[in-house]
């Protein structure tokens, strides 16, 4: 089926579903009856002048042929005034309301009579909130078809005084629909209480949006927006932690526990091959060019999720990956003056259910005792070495009991926590935004952990009547990271190092020094994990500003000039040091001071034209340019030599070496946008963006990135008038290209040289040369995506649904294509290939009960993502590595990304009949049994000639790409109460478990196996669980080749985070306005049945050329358990 | 509507002031073949950085050159099965595959230097204002390095591609083998016009660089490779008049204190120490039993538990010398001590081998190469030179082009025998001599990267080899049965199959 069928069959699905969604809500219409009075209904034609009250009702008493009853002298009529009117063919009760209007006098029909009357004067209070019960400060509550209205105040609240009557209640708030109750009655000396919750904020409330704002049911292109505040209780320092399964089809998963840092997004599936997979980050309109981790989860506001190419398009060439802009806290024009306090502090300790459950003194003892019988028993002169027959053989395991537990002894149980300051005031003209923050995260790895200080200033002000705006942002911060960038993960990573030292030894000498190899006899030599923790000083220092000032100008009517400059500065220092005990290289203490300074400008001037013909069409045009520099320095100075450890630095070292260096980038834009709709109905929208990169071959600088979508509000029309609970119904489609020019260097485009030295006849001699292939023709890695998507709401926005296909073509793939080696170089980067991703997403956001006490909202987001390779250079296949121990994973022309590659596994040789009628690993002519034996791995010969080899006998054996993904979230408040619980799922991804399977059930012997391996294969008769091979020499290598045992399911279901909130009752408190105290569990549970211990793991990141679903180990991520309090000051 | 002019002006402005220059940016920190090769020194030091990659070629060729013969085997480390190891071991044992990771390091590093060669050689064609004499020099030395590494390669792997010019674009990367015979075409070319664009050594210790002495040696060992005899003598007798002498001592030879002597016709370079750009030998480590601490040899100590353990000498070979020949105890030593469990050493003497008896009760003896195991300055290796080429080869080769051209090789052969302390070998029949030269050849130039490539070029591997293997079996345990099992096909080495994965233009040679 090509792509076009598919794509049509996808439309009629669309339509069907939304026409479905149609027919139900018609059923739900009903028609309401209206009934009035007749007397005050009847019309007169009356002109008023500036007459006093009593002549103005004489006169109209006279045209209505009503009689009016009324005590003039009582009333005072003759001294109150009107203003001048006049009324064609209106109720009577619109001319008494008007020409009444503040007069303090009352009117009402009495059997075909008109009463007029004093009125008392009474009051209408109460509280105004969003969905969740948020109050809404600033809103506006008006008693419709008058002047008459009031602001809410910072807690929502307001008070009306108004004169005794029926009111209907008008309140509105940007973004919000507007609330109309009706018949509120006002006694004299009375206070009526009117709460009201507007809804619908998700509809006409103004999305963040490439280049400006928009209003979500203008949007065309597929736009998520997440507000930061209710997940606020979360636990975390990485604001990315708290997006997991908010947003369908943004990835977000955890990868590794290492505290601030190992967190992977992945938006669509990604759109590349190679480099970097993270969608580009923009923080108030600046484009980040350093990390993520510094921005402190505090100080923002909310989140805009950009997926489709007509919603990144103005991103270009930096869009394919998705955008997340990010919008902080700027205090809200009139809102006056606020000071709020938040901390929490929480524990953080491993879940244990998953910690791999390792061989213990006693286990492994028996272990090496039984590998030793059985080398004896099966094998011809099996040497047993002294020691070893010392340690196992003439000691009876028990005698060991339990040893060392290295985990126990490297993991804790750490703190986590969380202080921050904010302080906003805002007038009409001016707001400012302060906010100051502290945050610790103890690692649950003994000595690690990381320190963050940040704070933000965000000011705001408006001059010359509101024509010119300006203002800045500028948060500095400084965050320390200690020991938080050691090799934790991955293989030989020291987290693996924990499970493989052996427990029979003691991590201290008899001196209590630590013992630099903690190996037992039969083992490879390991270095003490423990020690390595402690004896490892690796400290990072990183400072940070970020920094953006604006001016937007309304040069005439509807035109702005837009100007936007802003600067990413970043610094680093790290002090490094590791004793020389623990040394790869034994007694070589080194040390390493390096620094980094790099910092990126960007500056961007554009005009934004809005104007609206006859009415019903409106125009926004946008037009201008951007430029970005990168530039970062580095340098790096190693010691060696150090007499001891007592001085870390290098001062200490015998001999210093070091060395220095510079690279940049540059981006030179053109954008443009129009957006057209007419009567908000029928919407379109083009954008274009032109990037020249400094990145890119000399043939290939500049890259186009246009993008078309269009909208039509479905429920605008007229024949939807019928459905009167559907509130909006919004059809989208859009057509875009995009493009990705992340990758690690800068000038891969040109050949680029390196120093090597050589030493002739004892002169060090500098020499320098190629030493990478630069490729003049690399050019744009583009992404051409195509959406289909609409949106639902319904009930008075108590549902709605977005759906979106997408389908996405990402070509001219950059990656690091593997060159034959021949040639002196290993890879050049080229464009090497085409891949296709589609998928549909549907969110689903409910307010399953709104009642005064109790209210019930409900998230639902769910993807399903597909990708296929299409087209990949010559031969057609990437492959992971040429060693065939760790060759994962292969990409391959018409194979998803990423499948798993390996043998397939067929158990163990039962016996030798098994054996004999079965092939072999390398078997040959001359040995027949290859390295196979009955009770060693059995795998498939898939090619059929007999013998399993490395070349012929592998193949895809297991897909990481999940079905699908998404989350639930759910805000229940009751009373003064509030629970939130957050999940995330994945279901149908494979995992590869090369931590298992590669070292935890390697029977060599040279490292600690798990509990379990120790039930392998002796004998025939004893042949075990059927899984664990047997120990013999020169069998055990296949071992370690990937095969289908090692692939696992890696669906999840995780509960990630529950907070429970109350807010503290407080009248006339001196101090605070409100309080409320909460308590949190971060990663609260974990159900899979995945036996590994995160089933979000990754290799390295989510960059799918590097593996998806790979599990070599990671930092363990922990549960945390934490208590908050949030408190807004008088 | 002034207000618009002014504000277009200004737009215009600073679209105009965004020059295209601002994206035309250049390394700083390095240069980019735009900018470079351009000057004398700047050529100079790209011949440096094609030196300079020899030094990965000489860490793995043992592995292929002396292991692979019955010089040399490994120490067990049945414990540790990883592929670091068996790959290593595979080689020893002729049960390498296409996937050993050491195989496509050996390719990989060799092209390396052919890479570096080839670029200098491409663009000192079209580069202008640099000196007849450099040009000469540099063309020269890459010729030589080049020719010497498809020297290397064709009799490993047989007819391999053929890059003689620079690689500019991926499509470049990918070429077909050429014959045989063609490689050795393009390798006389070279080493014939390194002959005549290279200078004879002008002072002793040389500079280290290639020389025509370097060149004339390789040419007439290529020519003794392809039997073309009379050619090899006419080279051979020309270096004499370099210069070139024996040194008195042999142990002298391999002394870092005596580097690029008189008697070195091309050695590999190296330093110790931790100054930048010095670059230490580690060989030193390798061919050492795996320990935790080496110092008893070693001097510093050295934890070579994941180095070491390779190119261990064997009883054939310790056997093999003639009583009285001082070349024995220069070349290997005995290193004593304990295995435990997880076949780490402990060190407890180091004797010589020279009428060495055994170990006492309870030790192992295990030798090793001596000829490199110099006390370093540093943990990281010695100042150990390899040697490529010595005059003593060089009178070996003259001795057998001389014989097998039916003129007396005796000169040149007692030469060599004499400074070993040994008697002159008198006259005999022509395959009496070709044995002897060849045994010879096996001591004097033992752990030099020779003798696999004797073996093979002789026609005597697959008889070697194999009774080597049987008698091998019986003396060590831990050498698997299935291993020396030599055949025709495993006198040349497998392609790398990543090599032969990517690029479908390659075969892969019979039997793999």
């Amino acid at each position: 089926m090509n792509f076009y069928t598919l794509l049509w069959k996808q439309f009629m699905r669309t339509t069907i579903l939304a026409f479905s969604i149609l027919l139900t809500v018609g059923l739900l219409y009903v028609q309401a009856a209206n009934v009035k009075a007749q007397g005050l209904n009847s019309r007169i034609n009356v002109s008023v002048g500036n007459e006093n009250l009593s002549t103005v009702i004489k006169n109209i008493e006279s045209k209505s042929n009503l009689i009016f009853a009324y005590d003039e002298a009582y009333l005072g009529l003759k001294n109150i005034y009107v203003k001048p009117a006049s009324f064609t063919n209106a109720p009577l009760e619109t001319v008494l309301t008007n020409v009444l209007r503040y007069s303090g006098i009352g009117f009402k029909e009495e059997a075909g009579n008109i009463l007029l009357f004093k009125q008392g004067s009474g009051k209408i209070a109460g509280r105004i909130t969003d969905e969740t019960g948020a109050p809404l400060p600033g809103a506006s509550v008006k008693i419709a078809g008058t002047g008459t209205g009031v602001m809410t105040n910072n807690d929502g609240n307001y008070t009306l005084t108004v004169p005794e009557g029926t009111y209907t209640i008008e309140v509105t708030f940007v973004g919000y629909s507007k609330n109309e109750t009706k018949d509120v009655k006002v006694a004299a000396n009375k206070t009526a209480t009117l709460n009201v919750s507007l809804t619908g904020g998700n509809l006409l409330k103004e999305v963040t949006v490439s280049y400006g704002k928009q209003r979500a049911r203008d949007i065309t292109g597929s736009i998520t927006e997440l507000s930061a505040a209710p997940l606020k209780d979360m636990p975390v320092i990485q604001f990315a932690q708290q997006l997991e399964g908010k947003v369908a089809g943004v990835s977000v998963v955890q990868s590794s526990g290492q505290p601030g840092r190992g967190i992977d997004f992945r938006i669509r599936g990604a759109a590349s091959f190679f480099t970097d997979n993270q969608p580009l980050f923009v923080i108030d309109g600046m484009p980040i060019t350093g990390s993520i981790n510094n921005i402190n989860p505090d100080e923002i506001e909310s989140f805009s999720i950009l997926k489709d190419a007509s919603a990144t398009a103005l991103y270009g060439s930096r869009a394919s990956n998705g955008v997340i802009l990010i919008t902080t806290r700027h205090a809200k024009p009139g809102t006056g003056t606020s000071v709020e306090f938040n901390a929490n502090y929480g524990v953080q300790s491993i879940p244990g259910n998953k910690v791999p459950k390792v061989m213990n003194a006693e286990q492994f003892a028996e272990f090496m005792r039984e590998r030793a019988q059985d080398g004896l028993l099966y094998e011809k002169n099996y040497n047993i070495a002294n020691d070893y027959k010392a340690a196992y053989l003439d000691v009876d395991p028990s005698s060991y009991g339990t040893g060392t537990n290295w985990y126990k002894l490297l993991t804790r149980t750490a703190p986590i926590q969380n202080y921050d300051v904010t302080i906003q005031s805002a007038t009409e003209k001016s707001s400012s935004t302060a906010i100051v923050s502290y945050s610790d995260q103890q690692g649950v790895l003994i000595n690690t952990g990381t320190r963050l200080f940040s704070a933000r200033i965000n000011k705001d002000v408006s001059v010359a009547n509101g024509k010119l705006k300006i203002g800045f942002n500028l948060a500095p911060s400084y965050r320390l990271d200690h020991n938080n960038r050691l090799t934790t993960d991955g293989v030989g990573g020291l987290f693996e190092r924990i499970f493989e030292a052996s427990p029979l030894i003691s991590p201290f000498n008899a001196d209590g020094s630590y013992n630099r190899v903690v190996n037992s006899p039969g083992m490879v030599a390991y270095v003490n994990p423990l020690a390595q923790f402690k004896l490892t000083n690796d400290d990072y220092k990183t400072t940070r500003i970020l920094g953006n000032g604006y001016l937007n100008y309304e040069v005439l009517n509807g035109l702005m000039l837009k100007v936007n400059v802003g600067v990413d500065k970043g610094g680093e220092t790290r002090n490094y040091y590791q004793s020389g005990i623990v040394t790869s290289t034994a007694n070589n203490p080194t040390g390493t001071s390096s620094s980094v300074d790099n910092g990126s400008y960007t500056a961007e001037g554009y005009l934004n034209y809005t104007k609206t013909f006859h009415q019903d069409h409106h125009l926004q045009v946008l037009g201008g340019y951007s430029v970005q520099k990168y530039s970062s320095t580095a340098n790096t100075l190693t010691g060696l030599g150090f007499p001891n450890d007592d001085i870390p630095y290098l001062t200490a070292a015998t001999s210093v070496t070091g060395n220095s260096s510079y690279t940049d980038y540059s981006l030179l834009s053109v954008i443009g946008r129009i957006n057209y709709d007419y009567q908000g109905k029928y919407l379109l929208q083009g954008a274009f963006r032109n990037d020249g990169s400094s990145r890119f071959g000399a043939n290939s600088k500049y890259g186009n990135f246009p993008s078309v979508s269009a909208g039509w509000v479905v429920s605008d029309e007229k024949f939807m008038e019928r459905f009167k609970n559907v509130d909006l119904f919004k059809i989208r489609a859009s057509y875009g290209v995009t493009g990705n020019n992340f990758f690690s260097s800068n000038y891969v485009a040109q050949s680029t040289t390196s120093n090597y030295y050589y030493d002739y006849n004892n002169t060090i001699t500098q020499g320098t040369t190629i030493s990478n292939l630069g490729n003049a023709n690399l050019q744009w890695e583009r992404s051409l995506q195509l959406d289909l998507g609409f949106d639902v709401s319904l009930l008075k926005n108590r549902i709605s649904l977005t759906y979106d296909y997408y389908h996405k073509i990402s070509d001219h793939l950059i990656q690091a294509r593997p060159l034959p080696t021949s040639s002196g170089y290993t890879t050049v980067y080229d464009n090497v290939g085409k891949l296709a991703f589609w998928g549909h997403e549907i969110t689903i956001n409910t307010v399953n009960i709104n009642n005064r006490d109790f209210k019930w909202n409900s998230a639902f987001n769910i993807s399903f993502d597909r990708n296929i390779i299409k087209s990949l250079v010559s031969p057609g296949y990437i492959r992971r590595n040429n060693t065939v121990t760790s060759d994962y994973f292969r990409q391959q022309v018409g194979h998803h990304l990423g499948e798993f590659y390996g043998f397939v596994f067929e158990g163990l040789y039962k016996d030798a009949a098994d054996l004999a009628n079965s092939p072999k690993y390398l078997a040959t002519a001359t040995s027949p049994n290859g390295s196979s034996d009955v009770g060693t791995i059995k795998v498939k010969d898939l090619n059929g000639d007999g013998v399993i080899d490395d070349v012929n006998d592998r193949t895809f054996i297991g897909d990481p790409t999940p079905t699908f993904t998404g989350g639930f979230t759910n805000n229940f408040t009751y009373k003064r109460f509030d629970l939130n619980i957050h999940t995330s799922f994945s279901v149908g991804g494979k995992i590869l478990n090369a931590a298992k399977w590669a070292y935890q059930t390697n029977m060599d012997g040279s490292r600690v196996p798990l509990v379990a391996a120790l039930d392998h294969w002796r004998s025939p008769e004893d042949p075990g669980s059927g899984i664990y091979p047997r120990t013999k020499t020169g069998t055990t290598a296949i071992g370690r080749e990937v095969n289908t045992q090692w692939i696992e399911n890696g669906s999840y279901f995780a509960i990630k985070n529950i907070s429970l909130g109350y807010s503290i009752p407080f009248k006339n408190n001196i101090a605070f306005k409100s309080l409320r105290v909460f308590a949190s569990v971060q990663q609260a549970f974990v159900f899979t049945g995945y036996s590994g211990m995160n089933p979000e793991i990754n290799l390295t990141g989510q960059d799918p050329t590097q593996g998806i679903g790979i599990d070599e180990n990671a930092y363990p991520i922990p549960r945390t358990f934490s208590l908050g309090i949030s408190a807004s000051i008088k | 509507m002034k207000k618009i002019y002014i504000l277009m002006g200004l737009v215009l402005l600073t679209a105009a002031s965004c020059k295209k220059s601002f994206i035309d940016l250049a390394p700083k920190s390095s240069y980019s073949d735009q900018n470079y090769y351009q000057t004398d020194a700047q050529f100079g030091q790209a011949v440096t950085a094609a030196y300079s990659a020899l030094r990965y070629v000489v860490t793995t060729d043992y592995l292929f050159s002396e292991m692979r013969s019955d010089n040399t085997i490994y120490q067990s480390f049945l414990n540790n099965r990883g592929t670091a190891y068996t790959d290593r071991e595979k080689l020893s044992d002729f049960m390498d595959a296409s996937t050993d990771s050491y195989t496509a390091a050996e390719w990989q590093k060799t092209y390396l230097v052919i890479s570096r060669a080839n670029i200098v050689i491409t663009r000192l064609k079209t580069a202008s204002g640099i000196p007849d004499a450099s040009v000469k020099s540099y063309d020269g030395q890459c010729k030589f390095l080049r020719a010497l590494m498809y020297f290397k390669l064709v009799r490993l792997f047989g007819g391999v591609p053929l890059f003689v010019k620079e690689v500019t674009t991926p499509e470049d990367a990918f070429l077909p083998r050429s014959s045989v015979n063609d490689v050795y075409k393009q390798i006389i070319a070279d080493a014939t016009d390194a002959i005549n664009e290279l200078p004879v050594p002008t002072k002793f210790p040389q500079t280290g660089v290639a020389t025509k002495g370097s060149a004339t040696v390789l040419l007439a060992d290529v020519y003794v490779t392809l039997k073309r005899w009379a050619d090899a003598e006419t080279q051979l007798n020309t270096l004499a008049a370099m210069g070139y002498s024996l040194n008195a001592n042999y142990a002298d030879t391999f002394l870092p204190a005596n580097k690029n002597s008189k008697e070195s016709l091309f050695e590999v370079q190296f330093l110790d120490g931790t100054a930048t750009g010095s670059t230490p030998d580690s060989l030193c480590f390798h061919f050492l039993p795996r320990s935790k601490n080496t110092s008893l040899i070693t001097s510093l100590a050295i934890d070579n538990t994941t180095t070491g353990g390779w190119n261990t000498p064997t009883q054939d070979l310790i056997s093999s010398y003639e009583t009285g020949d001082k070349r024995l105890d220069a070349s290997i030593g005995i290193a004593e001590g304990v295995y435990d469990g997880s076949n780490y050493f402990t060190y407890s003497a180091a004797k010589s081998v020279v009428n060495y008896s055994g170990p006492p009760s309870g030790k192992t003896a295990v030798p090793y190469v001596k000829k490199y195991e110099h006390t370093p300055a540093y943990i990281s290796g010695s100042a150990d030179d390899f040697p490529i080429y010595r005059y003593s080869e060089a009178l070996l080769l003259l001795a057998e082009a001389q014989n097998e051209q039916g003129k007396s090789p005796l000169i040149a052969l007692n030469t060599v025998r004499a400074r070993a302390g040994l008697p002159a070998v008198t006259g005999a029949d022509q395959t009496t001599l070709r044995n002897s030269i060849l045994h010879e050849r096996r001591i004097e130039l033992a752990f030099e990267n020779k003798r696999w490539h004797d073996l093979v070029r002789t026609g005597n591997a697959i008889t070697v080899m194999n009774a080597f293997g049987v008698k091998l079996k019986t003396q060590i345990s831990y050498i698997s049965p299935d291993s020396y099992i030599v055949t025709n096909d495993k006198l040349l080495y497998p392609l790398p199959q990543a090599e032969v994965g990517l690029n479908t233009k390659l075969t892969q040679n019979p039997g793999y």
